[in-house]
């Protein structure tokens, strides 16, 4: 029998020549991906860690015991219920958004397993496909239990099968990006750009605030899958160094419109729980300085070791970095019913730290918590006055990420019209727009929700868009946390008079 | 028939769906904005519409001011 040293290279290493069919209709470039290169372009990928199935599969038991024994000892629902309550809607937001989403890398890292271009690109994404399916099971095992502790949790599941607004969002960018992406554009676009980049917000991040805000639960969970992230991670960047190679203009286009596509779904998914659903005292830094330190500098790191560029909307992305997540919080906060987690409304002390993290737009954003907060102190605190503090008309939606209309700042917003193909569309951003007109035929057919309530397909009343359409109820959709109920509301109210 | 526009009030942390009827006045469509994003910015006056760059003489109808379905305007301090 052959030892490991011998059998590990003669398997990884499995390609053959075709001889009753060509090439390139064992991967046709529409589902392998382009630019179509003969497997000679290929055949030297390499990956830089390299596994037997065996070591998988004993690495994969040991973490996965680790985690239940984690679990069995603080992962409990008395153990939840001492978290504080904005973190444990942090929590919801994760169990909602994490797992299925992880299910669709499960079919991307498939189609890399069977259409990757080099057989070692295909061993590792196997493994890859395996780990995305433990990143599904291992939160649906540990948030949807919680559902007895609160109905919110029951979203663990059922999210990704609705229609709510946040779900056709996530919908849209996870499809694109793995449920109907060709191997090449998903490797580059999971790998390189999601996995390298942004998911250091959660795995580094989101694991400091865990362990300050005493969740070792959620702690132990996301190291736990980092460490199958970094090892599946690498399969990107030699598939990029080869598209680099042979076509250095796309190979930018599609790290340009992937961070971009990313930057808009964490700002919401992370910088909402860094810099709101985390108590001030347990915030050991802001998501704007997260960003700088994580992601911002280790991607630019990236691009000059790959020989790309910046790109092209970078300061455009410099200045979101300020303002995008709290318009979306503030947005969110007054449609909070649209959501399937609870909100907490910054008060002073708050507002005090955001500012002096946030300098130079805070101004505008205290002037729309204050507003906010007035109402709340006009109407009273109460669970019967939730839908007297919150916004009436229609908030509107990107053509393309499908994420409220709140780019920009409070002074200008940059959503923009544009009509293409005698259809009018709207998107949030220039980079939006830039993505949308390089590849129309993949986003014009697409809906946002004010554009199926327009044409019939969703209720127009927000009562019952909310239960018919979101699948919401007025048990699980999104409230204050404290019903408006805040010390410093009557204090303020009391010094005033 | 009501007609669809986008409505930004400067101030606001969003975009909102406005219904507009075709005769009513810029200054009737910018108060309906206001009131619908009251809850985040506090009502101002006076107030200016602008569309496609262009400052609106406010006495304007709707229709007068070339606003179709799904056309964006502003209301700014004015």
């Amino acid at each position: 029998m052959l030892g490991r040293e011998e059998w590990l290279p003669l398997a990884r290493k499995l390609d053959w020549d075709y001889s009753y069919v060509r090439e390139d209709e064992v991967f046709p470039e529409v589902i392998s991906g382009r630019p179509w290169l003969p497997h000679s372009e290929w055949k030297d990928w390499e990956e830089s860690f390299k596994t037997s199935y065996r070591e998988y599969v004993d690495n994969q038991y040991e973490k996965d015991m680790a985690v239940q024994a984690v679990h069995d000892a603080v992962g409990r629902i008395e153990n939840v219920q001492k978290l504080a309550l904005p973190w444990l809607n942090s929590l919801k937001v994760h169990a909602a958004a994490l797992p299925l989403a992880e299910f669709t890398g499960v079919i991307g890292n498939l189609r890399g397993a069977r259409f990757g271009r080099d057989s070692a690109w295909r061993t590792m994404a196997t493994f890859g496909a395996l780990d995305e399916y433990r990143h599904t099971q291992i939160p649906l095992l540990l948030f949807h239990p919680l559902l007895r502790l609160d109905s919110q949790f029951d979203w663990a599941h059922k999210f990704y099968h609705t229609n709510n607004w946040f779900a056709v969002a996530a919908r849209h960018f996870f499809d694109e990006l793995t449920v109907g992406q060709n191997a090449i554009e998903f490797h580059i676009a999971t790998n390189v750009v999601l996995e390298t980049g942004f998911t250091n917000l959660q795995f580094v991040g989101l694991a400091s605030l865990a362990r300050e805000s005493s969740d070792h639960m959620f702690e132990r969970m996301v190291t736990s899958i980092q460490t199958d992230e970094a090892r599946h991670a690498q399969i990107g960047h030699p598939v990029l160094a080869t598209v680099m190679k042979h076509d250095p203009k796309y190979a930018q286009y599609l790290i340009d419109k992937w961070f971009w596509r990313n930057w808009r779904l964490f700002s919401i998914l992370t910088g909402l729980s860094i810099d709101y659903l985390t108590a001030p005292d347990q915030r050991p830094y802001s998501f704007k300085e997260f960003m700088e330190e994580w992601i911002i500098d280790q991607f630019l790191r990236t691009l000059d070791e790959l020989g790309l560029e910046k790109p092209w909307y970078w300061e455009i992305l410099m200045d979101e970095l300020d303002i995008y997540h709290h318009m979306i919080y503030a947005s969110a906060y007054s449609y909070r019913t649209t959501l399937w987690f609870n909100f907490v409304m910054p008060g002073p002390a708050e507002r005090k730290w955001l500012r002096q993290k946030y300098p130079k737009y805070w101004d505008d954003m205290d002037a729309v918590w204050e507003q906010i907060s007035e109402r709340w102190r006009t109407i009273g605190p109460g669970a019967e006055n939730e839908l007297a503090v919150h916004g009436t008309a229609m908030p509107t939606f990107c053509d393309l990420c499908q994420l409220p209309l709140s780019a920009g700042t409070p002074r200008k917003n940059t959503a923009r019209v544009l009509v293409h193909d005698g259809r009018k569309y709207i998107f949030c951003s220039e980079p939006c727009q830039w993505i949308f007109l390089h590849e129309p035929e993949r986003y014009a057919n697409h809906k946002d929700v004010v554009k199926r309530v327009l044409s019939g397909e969703a209720p127009a009343q927000l009562p019952n868009l909310l239960t018919e359409y979101f699948n919401l109820t007025p048990e699980t959709w999104g409230k204050d946390v404290h019903n408006g109920d805040y010390e410093w509301l009557g204090a303020r109210k009391d010094s005033a008079a | 028939m009501p007609v669809p526009l986008y409505g930004f009030l400067q101030g606001d942390t969003v975009g909102l769906l406005i219904l507009a009827e075709e005769a009513e006045t810029l200054q009737a469509l910018a108060r309906k904005l206001q009131d619908a994003a009251s809850l985040r910015v506090a009502a101002r006056d006076p107030v200016r519409v602008v569309c496609n760059d262009k400052t609106m003489d406010l006495t304007m109808t709707v229709a007068q001011a070339g606003l179709q379905a799904l056309d964006r305007f502003d209301v700014l301090a004015g």
